[in-house]
């Protein structure tokens, strides 16, 4: 037998840095043992050592290989006890795995990104490489909702992509404050107020499982096609290696065929959301 | 195609003695309505049962440990031979090695025994309760995955031959005691015997779908025939722990970043649940549905392997006495 990988293992990874970015989320930022190079919306299983696995998109852009990061909001077990870990912790990593954002699919289009909550991780590392191939699209639309102002993550982001000529940022959030001068309502209501040249434009949806549900039926409604609509689905991914079956949709392992998929892919399987 | 020898059965009792000296043997032995594998020793060698169909459990079980710590380098096994394995079972080994041999992917605790163990298949000569593998399409002997075969027929043992490895067992035999060659082609009364069970099996599962065809009749079924037939369901996971083709497991952490590979089953509550709390199967319809579209559905649509061979085991082992053939031929018949 040729020598393998042990596809259980994980390699090593120090926690470098903390940062808050709202009263539930933070991000990890990590130094990897070696190299690690993973293409936007692949993802990882990252390991508590002794505590337990679960299976993260990194939130940093592919374009850096000596650090990653990864945006975490606390959720249960695991999440909970990530909140506390302090920088120098050594982590365990298994991946990349899965299928990102096919990148090559958005050249010369509009792509209007749908996100909400904590699924703004994997859009910012989606965003990064956006930023990095801008001359080649024909422009970008950002709509975030949180639950309230403070609840929104990567506050610097935002002014960062509206600087930029061909990107456009719009934050809703649930609950506004006296402060707050942007949209009210949920993520789905901003999309009243995009234009988009749908035969030139692909759709990306990536947030909690209602959003993803309604913010889709909204694409649909808007007319944009199941093929053109991009979701990012959040399954039990335990193995990561299309084995264990605990991130079973329909005929798909979302790990394998996954994590990204068109709606058309998707839609005749059972209980997708 | 295998080569066929013959030998007699006192002849055989001592080769198989002698090779437990420095193999592990795994065969069935009865005990009391149930047959198992054991662990045999020179002891044991007159106590096996031959042609029996199906061990309780699955070959799986000696390829998947239901708990295993796959971190540690992996183990270098004594060698291992299995005697005894029935048609169904080497035929469900086409899914666990899609999955687990999976060149992207290859899981090396499963590789390593896959190609260390040797395999001796056998002709089942009766049927036993709820076998119906002649519904599948598959008959009651073995035509692939086994290294040898074995059979007693007339006080008379049967070794048959497919594989490099298979054959450096005989010439170990040859060592111990001399064999008849037969030729290649299956002798006439173990022939005989195959023909006579699969009519048996045939017989005994008329009424029941060709299940060739049943992916329809599952996609296609009312809920309302989920919800009736999980009411006797209790979550148990038995008819996936016994399955040969269920392949589903959890990875368990220990400290010092290993990891257990523990069998799991769809049954089970918080399955598919994720870390917000959402959980597609949360209900046990769902779950109960899920194990039936996995089967007749799922599997098919991605693998050319079968994902049930028809061994009965999940009927005998189900507490709450569902039984797959009738809600399959009930929805058969609905439909
Ligand atoms: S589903 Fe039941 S009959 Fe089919 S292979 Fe599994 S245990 Fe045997
Ligand atoms: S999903 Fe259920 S039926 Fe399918 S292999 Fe896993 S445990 Fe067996």
């Amino acid at each position: 037998m040729t020598e393998r990988a042990n596809i259980y293992a994980p390699f090593r990874v120090t926690l470098e840095k903390v940062i808050d970015e709202s009263p539930l989320i933070k991000t990890f930022v990590f130094v990897p043992e070696k190299e690690f190079r993973f293409k936007t919306g692949e993802f990882i299983e990252l390991t508590l050592d002794g505590v337990g696995e679960a299976p993260f998109t990194p939130s940093s852009s592919p374009l850096v290989t000596d650090r990653f990061d990864v945006t975490i909001m606390k959720a249960g077990y695991m999440t909970e006890k990530m909140h506390r870990l302090k920088p120098g912790v050594v982590l365990g990593v298994r991946g990349p795995y899965g299928r990102g954002y096919p990148l090559d699919q958005f050249i010369d289009k509009e792509i209007l990104i749908l996100s909400g909550g904590c699924g703004l991780a994997p859009i910012r590392s989606l965003l990064y490489m956006l930023i990095d191939m801008e001359d080649q699209l024909r422009k970008v639309v950002l709509c975030y909702g949180s639950k309230t102002p403070e609840d929104c993550v990567y506050k610097n982001l935002f002014s960062e992509l509206d600087r930029l000529d061909k990107f456009e940022t719009m934050r809703t959030v649930d609950y506004a404050d006296t402060h707050w001068g942007e949209h009210v309502g949920v993520a789905t209501v901003l999309l009243d107020h995009v234009k988009v040249d749908l035969p030139n434009a692909v759709a990306v949806v990536c947030g909690p499982p209602v959003m993803m549900k309604y913010g889709t039926m909204k694409l649909l409604e808007i007319g944009f096609p199941d093929h053109d609509i991009y979701l990012s689905m959040e399954k039990n991914m335990s193995c990561g290696l299309g084995k264990c079956g605990h991130c079973m949709m329909g005929r798909y392992f979302v790990c394998r065929d996954g994590p990204v998929f068109t709606y058309d892919e998707i839609k005749d399987q059972p209980d997708i959301w | 195609m295998g080569k066929y020898y013959q030998l007699g059965k006192d002849a055989w009792d001592d080769a198989l003695s002698g090779l437990t000296c420095d193999h592990r043997v795994y065969a069935p032995l009865v005990h009391g309505e149930s047959q198992d594998y054991e662990l045999i020793d020179k002891d044991l060698v007159r106590k096996i049962v031959y042609n029996v169909p199906k061990p309780s459990t699955p070959l799986k079980i000696f390829l998947l440990p239901v708990k295993e710590n796959v971190s540690a380098g992996v183990p270098k096994n004594v060698p291992v031979i299995i005697l005894g394995v029935p048609g169904c079972d080497l035929f469900a080994l086409d899914l666990l090695d899609a999955f687990y041999l999976d060149e992207e992917y290859p899981d090396l605790y499963y590789a390593q025994r896959r190609q260390e163990f040797l395999l001796i298949g056998t002709d089942c000569h009766f049927s036993d309760a709820h076998c119906h593998c002649t519904s599948y399409g598959l008959n009651p002997y073995p035509s692939k995955n086994q290294d040898m075969g074995v059979s007693l027929i007339n006080d008379k043992v049967w070794l048959s031959v497919y594989t490099e490895k298979g054959g450096d067992l005989l010439k170990k035999i040859q060592d111990i005691t001399p064999l008849r060659f037969f030729g290649e082609d299956v002798p006439a009364e173990m022939e005989d015997i195959r023909q006579k069970v699969r009519k048996e099996i045939e017989a005994n599962n008329r009424r029941l779908p060709n299940y060739q065809e049943t992916t329809h009749v599952v996609m296609n079924a009312a809920y309302e025939k989920w919800e009736r037939h999980v009411e006797r369901c209790v979550s148990c996971g038995a008819c996936a722990a016994i399955c040969p083709t269920c392949t589903c497991f959890l990875l368990i952490d220990r400290q010092g970043f290993e990891k257990i590979r523990q069998l799991d089953a769809c049954q089970y509550p918080g399955f598919e649940r994720v870390a917000g709390g959402e959980d597609p199967l949360k209900k046990m319809d769902k779950r109960f549905r899920n194990r039936y579209f996995c089967k007749y559905l799922y599997r098919p649509e991605k693998y050319e392997a079968i994902a049930c061979t028809g061994c009965g085991r999940c009927i005998t082992a189900c507490i709450g006495d569902i039984n797959k053939n009738e809600l399959l031929t009930e929805l058969t018949n609905d439909g």
